[in-house]
């Protein structure tokens, strides 16, 4: 079964993570040509922003004029959105999929408990969310490297850490989806969770007094100010990531043994 | 082989399966009867577990089927109504892919099956028609020797070769010793095939027995053209309105009664399955 998922998902994470290899490539290639020549403008420009804005995008602790500072900044914002959006749409199909095709009568005629079908999916689907991951982290790596500046530690947990509220997002778009029966119900709910989760988390950054919704958002388990400014991770995410996953996989598991299936 | 007690299933408040309660020996066919909606296929997709009982119990092999024991479907071969697989998938890939859930070895008798069907291997499932679905629907039902097949109008969509081809096929695994519960409404094919039959209405058994049982060899159908139709209903104390009626009463004394009057066409047939059910249903209404 597992084989299957991956064979049939593979596509669509070679399509995302391509969309991310190329942006990033780009930018590597042609970023430090656009910067030589107008640093003075991109100063001003920066200049404009108000201290908060520059601080929820990481602008006042990044050197925008290099592409490893870009990384930090708006190559951040798209790691945490493309991984976000594309482990939210498949928590959203992944399982569902199979009602939604009917193919699920074929599938638990067979001897494999629901357990088993909902186990083999989380499987494939946090394997994909690394792969990506990984294949993003490695260009990354290697573009920075040709590129002007290289920092292995900022690289590697920038490109890595986000994979924590993806994981969530896919986990919780699974147990939503045990709700419903048609995936295009569900997909719109998967994008919605991301960019809400990603709004309430600029917005806690960018207003000292509303700061504290900033626990409302999966997008606070990856700290990236801690990462670019320390090098380093808190250890305390990892361990609400793993919390928050466990209950996440208990509650699809119970709703999932529980739903009709036709 | 399957029993099932006192199932009920309610959709929000639509009872669908009533108090239902049947018992189907090992090495026998079971036609499981019933016009749309009679709750046919809601009782198959309790036995497979696939919707929730509201309540009752059911046994395969006196074990209690339930969500944890998926064990139990080793020995189920299941044909749903329609059949939806993975459309990305070959003929045969789709074959290994439901050999890949066995611990033993199902592949030589799905190929096996597969040429009695005339099933093309290499044909893209995407492609297939819907009679052509429907063989790989019977070929992943069968490929596990399952005890207890379980067949949701099978025959929809198949050819009347194939389908003769399909009843031969069902009748060797009955010479096998497998159980088959046949869900159906097409009554031609249960006289074909089945030696017991259950009918079902609104969810509730109206009767269940065996077929040459439940054909009243006693009871004809007469049709009469005369000018004295209405005499000769009298006398044979008739109430039925038209020329075509139902007769259970002895044969000689209805051909006495028809000597005395002119008759211009005379028509005695045997009472057929369909005549059965219409006469079950029609009572029940």
């Amino acid at each position: 079964m597992i084989k299957r998922e991956l064979k049939i998902n593979f596509k669509s994470l070679i399509i995302w993570t391509f969309v991310l290899i190329v942006i990033f490539s780009l930018v590597f290639l042609l970023y430090p040509h656009i910067i030589v020549d107008n640093s003075k403008s991109l100063e001003e420009l920066l200049a404009i922003f108000p201290k908060d804005v520059s601080k929820a995008f990481n602008m006042d602790i990044a050197d925008i004029s290099t592409a490893l500072g870009w990384f930090k900044t708006e190559g951040n914002i798209f790691l945490l959105l493309i991984y976000g959006l594309y482990a939210s749409i498949l928590g959203s199909n992944i399982l569902l999929k199979e009602e939604n095709d009917k193919t699920i009568e074929f599938l638990y005629s067979k001897p494999v408990s629901r357990n088993k079908i909902l186990i083999s999916k989380i499987i494939v689907g946090i394997c994909n969310i690394l792969i990506m991951a990984i294949i993003v982290m490695i260009t990354s790596l290697i573009g920075l490297k040709l590129c002007d500046s290289f920092d292995f530690e900022i690289i590697v947990l920038l490109t890595l850490a986000p994979v924590l509220p993806a994981i969530i997002l896919f986990l919780l778009n699974i147990f939503i989806s045990t709700y419903f029966t048609k995936t295009k119900q569900t997909i719109g709910i998967a994008i919605s969770l991301v960019f809400l989760n990603y709004f309430i988390c600029t917005f806690a950054n960018i207003s000292s007094k509303i700061e504290f919704i900033k626990y409302f958002s999966l997008y606070t388990l990856v700290d990236v100010r801690k990462i670019i400014e320390k090098s380093s991770f808190n250890i305390i995410n990892v361990f609400i990531f793993v919390i928050l996953s466990s209950i996440l996989i208990v509650l699809s598991t119970c709703k999932y043994n529980k739903k009709e299936l036709a | 082989m399957l029993k099932i007690e006192n199932l009920t299933k309610y959709y929000g408040n639509l009872k669908a399966v009533d108090n239902l309660s049947l018992e189907v020996k090992k090495g026998e066919i079971f036609g499981f009867i019933g016009p749309n909606g009679a709750g046919k296929s809601t009782t198959i997709k309790c036995i497979m577990n696939q919707i929730n009982k509201t309540s009752g119990k059911i046994y395969i092999d006196k074990e209690l089927v339930t969500k944890d024991n998926y064990k139990i479907k080793e020995m189920i071969g299941y044909l749903p109504s329609e059949v939806h697989l993975y459309t990305d998938y070959k003929v045969i890939d789709m074959i290994k892919y439901s050999d890949s859930f066995y611990s033993f070895n199902t592949l030589d008798k799905a190929l096996e099956l597969a040429n009695y069907l005339e099933l093309d291997l290499d044909k893209k499932v995407e492609d297939l028609s819907l009679g052509n679905l429907k063989k790989l629907g019977i070929v992943l039902a069968l490929m596990h020797n399952p005890e207890l097949i379980i067949l949701d109008e099978p025959t929809s969509g198949l050819d009347p070769l194939i389908q003769e081809k399909f009843y031969m096929l069902l009748k060797k695994e009955k010479e096998r010793g497998k159980t088959i519960f046949f869900s159906t409404h097409i009554l031609s094919e249960v006289k074909k095939v089945c030696d017991s039959v259950a009918l079902l209405k609104d969810g509730k058994i109206l009767k269940k027995d065996k077929i040459e049982n439940i054909i009243d060899k006693h009871s004809i159908f007469v049709t009469i053209k005369s000018n004295s139709l209405e005499e000769i209903k009298d006398e044979l104390s008739i109430k039925e309105e038209g020329n075509k009626f139902l007769y259970d009463k002895n044969i000689n004394d209805l051909l006495m009664i028809l000597s005395k009057y002119k008759i211009d066409e005379l028509l005695i047939e045997e009472m057929e399955l369909e005549d059965v059910f219409l006469n079950y249903y029609s009572e029940n209404l």
